[in-house]
């Protein structure tokens, strides 16, 4: 197989294929290229939520209201239904220490724009039932959303198809051809595929991608274990999360430092429920490189710490148990655009647990930066040249 | 292969039919993870105990030996199990 492109997107998951389509509709000759197939790593292996709370108050935030937008027409857009729920959601909060953290996280998160509150647990039982009496409150905002991950990949890959994109499963990158330092294709298992421009959307293995053009990318693997219940009649309403997730997220050395082992595993509540009724019971943050089995000790720890805050899940049973890497960068943000030094050479991943709030926002933004230098938002944060690469 | 042979169920909890499972098949499906991630096949109560020797027939008339399919991840637990037995089992 010899191919050529304007594009090559390394990746089939949500933000490969997201690339993929936005640049597609600017008329490029595009290949996508996966390992496996689409939903084989993360995204497929993670919770639904569009959820705009627990992102860091500036562009983080900012980006995430940009793709919330893009979610309220993209079934219609991609002419595919993708599950799109919203239906709001909370943070739960179970002490005065994280209250006063809380606080300060909403009060910069309205300045942003979002809408979010900050509730008494007798308000918040109003819109979650059986939560644990010792809460001492929870946010809210209206704008959190939820979608099928599975479907938003394959809604994202088959409308990318639908405008020409080829898209070739099981087919992995073994090599990137240069010349001196521009970047002028890939070396796969089925062939060589030309192409001026190549993006690294590999997720969590995007590093091995880099380490092919000799890149020192600071993506990490980190493990995120979730367990799902039976199907049931409704009961999660929208996004729960717990205070100790946004701690786990945004502060991993204060947890090395602990002692205890919900907290050195990053076990923080992320709680929601499917179109079919199954509960989503996450999660772990752990860096066990890409190991993606999951543990007993983890699972307990994500049930506990689930049936702390909602003890009448309890009373329900758990079918599955599933496990992913996310690409976690040291700073929280993702790393997207050209690499300086390395011509032809596009990077777009890095985005941890937030690659379905971003892969709208993400595949427009890079798309509009290929075809016109720029875009329709501040990308200097996520400029992967931060980073001493 | 008639009408009706089309509608039979692959996957019984998730009501998945035959017709399903040749769609996800032509869609670039090769093994069983990929037919479930699009079809839901094996995402039930049973977790794929009967679907995924139906499924692996299936991809075997399609040229892919069964001896290459990959069996899905095995992951816990072994059957269904309630939250709470499991969370308090250690203080008992």
């Amino acid at each position: 197989m010899n191919k050529k492109a304007d594009v090559l997107v390394i990746g089939g998951g949500v933000i490969g294929t997201s690339i993929a389509y936005y640049l597609a509709k600017q008329k490029k000759k595009v290949i996508l290229v996966e390992r496996y197939d689409h939903a084989a790593g993360a995204s497929g292996s993670c919770d639904q939520m569009i959820i705009m709370q627990s992102k860091n108050p500036g562009v983080h935030l900012q980006y995430a209201l940009a793709s919330a937008e893009m979610y309220k027409t993209l079934s219609q857009e991609l002419d595919y239904d993708i599950g799109y729920h919203k239906e709001g959601g909370m943070i739960l909060i179970e002490t005065s220490e994280e209250m006063e953290v809380m606080e300060d996280f909403v009060a910069r998160q309205k300045e942003i724009g979002l809408q979010v509150e900050i509730l008494t647990r007798k308000e918040a039982a109003k819109h979650q039932r059986g939560l644990a009496e010792h809460l001492v409150g929870a946010t809210y905002s209206p704008q959190d959303a939820h979608i099928d991950p599975m479907k938003l990949n394959l809604g994202f890959a088959y409308a990318a198809k639908k405008l020409g994109v080829e898209i070739l499963l099981n087919t992995e990158v073994t090599g990137i051809i240069q010349q001196g330092n521009k970047v002028t294709g890939v070396e796969t298992n089925q062939g060589t595929i030309l192409a001026p421009l190549v993006i690294n959307a590999a997720g969590a293995w995007a590093p091995l991608i880099g380490q092919m053009v000799g890149l020192e990318l600071p993506i990490k693997p980190r493990r995120g274990q979730i367990a799902v219940s039976e199907p049931v009649a409704p009961y999660v309403k929208g996004d729960v999360l717990s205070a100790r997730y946004i701690v786990a997220k945004y502060n991993p050395d204060i947890l090395e430092k602990s002692d205890d082992r919900a907290v050195q595993l990053g076990v923080g509540l992320a709680l929601s429920q499917t179109e079919k009724g199954n509960i989503l019971i996450g999660a772990t943050r752990e860096f066990v490189g890409y190991d993606l089995g999951n543990t007993r000790e983890g699972i307990k720890e994500v049930l506990k710490n689930a049936t702390r805050l909602v003890p009448g899940l309890k009373k329900m049973n758990f079918i599955r148990v599933m496990s992913g890497v996310r690409p976690y960068t040291p700073d929280g943000l993702p790393l997207v655009g050209f690499v300086k030094g390395l011509e032809g050479f596009f990077m777009a991943a890095g985005h941890e647990g937030d690659g379905l709030a971003l892969a709208p926002v993400t595949g427009k933004m890079v798309a509009d930066i290929i075809e016109e230098g720029k875009t329709f938002m501040d990308v200097s944060a996520i400029d992967p040249n931060r980073f001493n690469l | 292969m008639s009408c009706s042979d089309d509608k039979i169920y692959i996957c019984r909890c998730e009501e998945v039919t035959r017709e399903d499972i040749e769609k996800a098949i032509a869609d670039g499906a090769t093994t069983l993870a990929g037919i479930k991630k699009r079809t839901h096949a094996g995402m039930g109560l049973c977790q794929g105990r009967t679907c995924s020797k139906l499924i692996t027939r299936i991809l075997a008339e399609h040229g892919i030996k069964p001896a290459d399919v990959y069996p899905q991840t095995s992951r816990p637990p072994v059957r269904t199990a309630k939250i709470g037995d499991f969370v308090e089992e250690d203080d008992v």
